[in-house]
């Protein structure tokens, strides 16, 4: 469909909104209820956040948005305007930003959520842990050194739902969480 | 490509273990590295037909002359990470090259893969066609290897993919280089049927006992670039020109269409409606438009009233009293033996069990994309486990021929067998709407579409009668199980639009999965019992003749199909009959089993899971109260020449009917292991499923339709809800078997869980899940 940024529709305003997504400005025309993930993916070509159930109930959109964990499904994209919107593929140069990396330092690096994801083959799937791994990032920038009570709180409690995973690598994700926590603290390579 | 010179130098062709090898000539390059033991195909990369040929180890196998090999296999990843993991190492362990050389793997694609068939079974029967290709490569490569260097076969050995043999020594690229080679394999099957093609001949695969690769804990390669946000996974592929589209389902499974809403073109300017026949679509360039319209137009779309299902409450009244279980024959284990009427003098327990339908549930909704070209040829992106049997669906259902469709697979949400025939849904309704519109169109189901209109294990009642000696030994077994087809391929957008299908699940048919004949398919195990009969009682699938659209609740095989419906009553029947023997449930199950294997994992398990002996009841049982009683609880399973053995510690809350599992031990012996880290993942994960099978899911429906239609009406296992999971790989690999995965986890909980609850309160538990409501009523009675 062929946007004006001028007309306006019944459905809502097509506004142009300027996002800051992983750490770049981007400016985007689409109406403001549009969700928050229609417009990263659609709009934006930034695919690391992942549609699953489009009602908040299962995570797999997870992003976050000024550091907090959000449900880009029914996020609409006027709530993000603003504010800094990080997706698994910003991850990264988050954590390059945080520590001060130079590029030289930073090239080829994942967030240490990543690194750990990756150590220990957390996935089985893999479609979940988008929202787990931005979940998980939430967490760990609050808590370095969470207990286990305190990751399946995380992903059970603290957001709109619990963060699903239908394959259950959740004994995986839990090992996965603990070794972020520890690259995170120098503590693991 | 590179190009050939037929030489009048070629050699004769020599017999490679019954594969005819030859050389046809040298390649004339102009420095392409793509130099295999066979020429490879020219046009393997078009777009409209299968040139792949599977009677080229090529095909399989690409060794280049860099000495990096490329595999390609029509099964496709699911998380079993087997392809990237198994597959190389196989490959690796028969060629004896490093695994660091196994650099590419293609799967999934139907213009690019020789094998077709169904990902599962995928170390049981799929990974002998790698192996056996690689065999032959390897024997082939040792033949040259023999000319060039003088000295007969025997002579030669390899190491790191070094072939030395009379003080020379050569790589396989080496062999290969500027050369044209063609050695043509044995294989046997249908590239398009559901079983696809399977490698025959025996070449000599090595000795189990001199493996160096395969056994190792190979990291899964795909799972970096996962994690990196680098992967394109189904959902992310965009096709120039496409529009995006919803599709609105009818309003039960047997509604037809009265009138299509239309879309509010001041709203929705973008948007429009497509409809052929029953199925109806909204599409738009924009999703979000596309998505919204959908919703408007379906609360305008007028279907017929249709209640052509028992509803979940009544379903096991209507299994025990409604269907008639004579219309199907009989199917008869395969170890039934002696007389269970004339058998035992002492105790007798009769029950019934049940299990509910149970959904696939993909984490995200089912998603394709379709481009239907004006000359008819077909491009359909989507995730399947049988990527060439889709394509023959796809082509019967738009009355062309299969070279002119082309499946192309992607990651996507893992769905444990649904796709397994071709179909997990979206693809073919992908497909129409193309052809449809003349542009390409990506159809995203959303949550309601994928729980309502996918298929679903089927549901299942058994009824078991173990009757003991004097001795309280078992004397005999009896068990009748009965339920509905374990699986329908049938497109459901084909059905919906009228459009030819393949046959329906039914007595008659031999096609494919679709027979609805139930075999009984729990292997036995208790081989030291004397008298064992058991009988598999089929029925059409409930709801599909009264629907007008023949859908009704379509079933499929998930996990451990038929098996998982066998082994939870046996298994709990097992537990239940050792109480009334007065035995310790673990060493009732080793005093029936004759399989040393089974003893072994069961004396382990009773180690590793400090498992108390005595029998059941526990001494401290209540089904009344607020104090939490707690019990432990085992289960044992044959599949695939795999022997695992499960335990499971649970706590229950009688007032409130809250169970929690709180640790689960699993002690596998699957042969050969492959991959101890993987299969540890596997197992790990497969058994949590079964815990959220045990204690959460069922499929509930009303007399039209299925109502389990998102998270909340279907829920699932939360980390919150995670036990503590200890894996134990005991792998006996005397025989030289390759047993299988998590699929046996998964299967296993949920008896185990059954067995603790009686443990724990002293009440069986016949059926599944152990939800707080029907908990209290188990406890109630």
């Amino acid at each position: 469909m062929a946007v004006d940024a001028n007309a306006t529709s019944a459905q809502g305003e097509f506004t142009v909104t300027t996002l800051k997504v992983n750490g770049s400005e981007r400016t985007i025309t689409a109406s403001i209820d549009t969700p928050l993930l229609y417009v990263l993916r659609n709009e934006l070509n930034v695919m690391g956040v992942k549609f699953g159930c489009g009602l908040a109930q299962c995570g797999a959109c997870s992003v976050l948005l000024d550091g907090e964990e959000v449900r880009s499904c029914i996020t609409p994209v006027a709530a993000a305007e603003g504010k800094d919107v990080t997706t698994v593929d910003g991850l990264p140069a988050r954590w390059a930003q945080q520590k001060g990396l130079s590029p030289e330092q930073a090239a080829d690096k994942l967030h240490p959520v990543q690194e750990a994801w990756v150590a220990e083959q957390v996935p089985q799937c893999g479609i979940c842990q988008f929202g787990m791994m931005i979940k998980v990032t939430e967490l760990l920038e609050k808590n370095p050194s969470p207990s286990d009570g305190d990751i399946k709180e995380a992903l059970t409690n603290s957001g709109p739902s619990p963060h699903l995973c239908r394959c259950a690598s959740y004994a995986a994700i839990l090992e996965g969480a603990h070794r972020a926590a520890r690259i995170m603290a120098g503590k693991d390579a | 490509m590179p190009r050939t010179r037929e030489t009048a130098t070629a050699i004769q062709a020599t017999d490679i273990h019954g594969a005819a090898f030859s050389r046809r000539g040298f390649l004339v390059t102009g420095g392409a590295l793509i130099v295999a033991l066979s020429v490879k195909p020219g046009s393997a990369m078009a777009d409209t037909a299968n040139t792949i040929d599977p009677a080229q180890p090529a095909s399989w196998i690409e060794i280049h002359a860099d000495n990096t090999v490329l595999i390609r296999t029509g099964k496709c990843d699911f998380g079993q990470s087997s392809i990237y993991t198994a597959y190389r190492q196989i490959v690796a362990e028969e060629l004896d090259m490093p695994m660091s050389a196994m650099t590419t793997v293609i799967s999934g694609d139907t213009d690019r893969t020789p094998d077709g068939g169904g990902t599962f079974g995928l170390l049981r029967q799929a990974s002998g066609n790698m192996r056996k290709a690689a065999a032959y490569t390897r024997e082939a490569a040792l033949a040259l290897a023999a000319q060039k260097f003088g000295v007969p076969r025997a002579a030669l050995s390899i190491r790191d993919g070094v072939i030395s043999g009379g003080g020379k020594s050569t790589t396989y690229g080496e062999l290969v280089a500027g050369q044209d080679f063609r050695l043509t394999i044995p294989t046997e099957g249908d590239l398009n049927s559901p079983f696809g093609l399977r490698v025959s001949g025996n070449p000599p695969l090595k000795p189990v006992a001199d493996y160096r690769i395969v056994g190792q804990p190979v990291t899964n390669p795909s799972l970096r670039p996962k994690l990196a946000g680098e992967t394109v996974w189904v959902g992310d592929v965009k096709l120039p020109g496409m529009v995006h589209a919803r599709t609105i389902h009818p309003a039960t499974l047997g509604s037809t269409l009265v009138s299509a809403g239309k879309v509010d073109a001041a709203q929705f300017p973008g948007a429009r409606v497509v409809t052929i026949a029953n199925l109806v679509a909204v599409v738009s360039e924009n999703e979000w438009e596309a998505l919204q319209a959908a919703q408007q137009v379906a609360a305008d779309t007028k279907w017929t009233a249709w209640a052509g299902l028992p509803g979940h409450d009544k379903l096991f009244d209507h299994l025990r009293k409604a269907v008639d279980w004579t219309a199907y024959p009989v199917r008869k284990g395969r170890a039934n033996k002696g007389d269970v009427a004339a058998a035992g003098s002492g105790k007798v327990l009769q029950a019934s069990y049940s299990l509910p339908y149970h959904k696939h549930a993909p984490i995200g909704p089912m998603v394709s994309l379709a481009d239907v070209k004006p000359d008819g040829s077909v491009t359909l992106h989507t995730l399947s486990q049988n990527a060439q049997h889709l394509r023959r669906m796809i082509a019967k259902m738009l009355g062309s021929s299969e070279a002119q469709v082309v499946v192309r697979t992607y990651p996507g949400p893992g769905h444990f067998g649904r796709s397994n025939g071709g179909s997990a849904g979206s693809e073919d309704e992908a497909v129409l709407l193309s052809r449809e519109l003349g542009k390409p169109v990506r159809v995203q189901w959303m949550r309601a579409d994928d729980m309502q209109w996918s298929s679903q294990s089927p549901a299942a009642i058994s009824d078991i009668r173990i009757t003991l000696d004097g001795q309280g030994r078992i004397a005999a077994y009896q068990a009748d199980h009965r339920g509905p087809p374990m699986q329908d391929d049938r497109l459901v957008g084909a059905l919906l639009a009228g459009l030819p299908v393949i046959d329906a699940p039914s007595a008659e048919t031999t096609y494919g999965f679709q027979s609805g004949v139930m075999n009984v398919a729990d292997a036995w195990v208790y081989g030291t019992i004397g008298n064992v009969a058991e009988q598999g009682h089929g029925t059409p699938q409930i709801g599909q003749k009264e629907s007008p659209l023949a859908v009704g609740l379509r079933d499929h095989s998930m996990r451990t199909p038929v098996q998982f419906q066998q082994n939870f009553p046996r298994e709990v029947a097992i537990s239940e009959a050792a109480a009334l023997a007065g035995a310790d449930p673990l060493q009732f199950r080793l005093d029936h089993v004759d399989s040393p294997r089974f003893k072994a994992i069961l004396n382990r398990l009773r180690d590793e899971a400090s498992w108390v002996t005595r029998p059941s009841p526990a001494p401290g049982a209540k089904s009344r109260g607020s104090k939490v009683v707690k019990g432990q609880g085992v289960s044992i399973m044959l599949r695939d020449n795999g022997y695992w053995a499960c335990a499971a510690h649970i706590a229950v809350t009688p007032a409130t009917g809250e169970v929690k599992v709180e640790r689960l031990t699993i002690v596998a012996d699957p042969g050969v292991v492959v991959n101890p880290l993987q299969l540890r993942r596997q197992i790990q994960a497969g058994s949590l499923m079964g815990v959220s099978q045990a204690l959460h899911e069922e499929v509930s429906f009303d007399k039209g339709a299925i109502t389990s239609t998102d998270w909340a009406s279907y829920p699932i296992l939360t980390i919150g809800e995670m036990p503590e999971v200890k894996v134990v790989i005991a792998g006996d690999s005397t025989d030289g078997v390759y047993g299988q995965g998590s699929e046996s986890a998964n299967a296993l909980a949920s008896p185990a869980i059954a067995a603790a609850f009686f443990d724990a309160t002293g009440k069986p538990a016949r059926s599944i899940p152990l939800r707080p409501d029907h908990v209290k009523r188990m406890l109630a009675g």
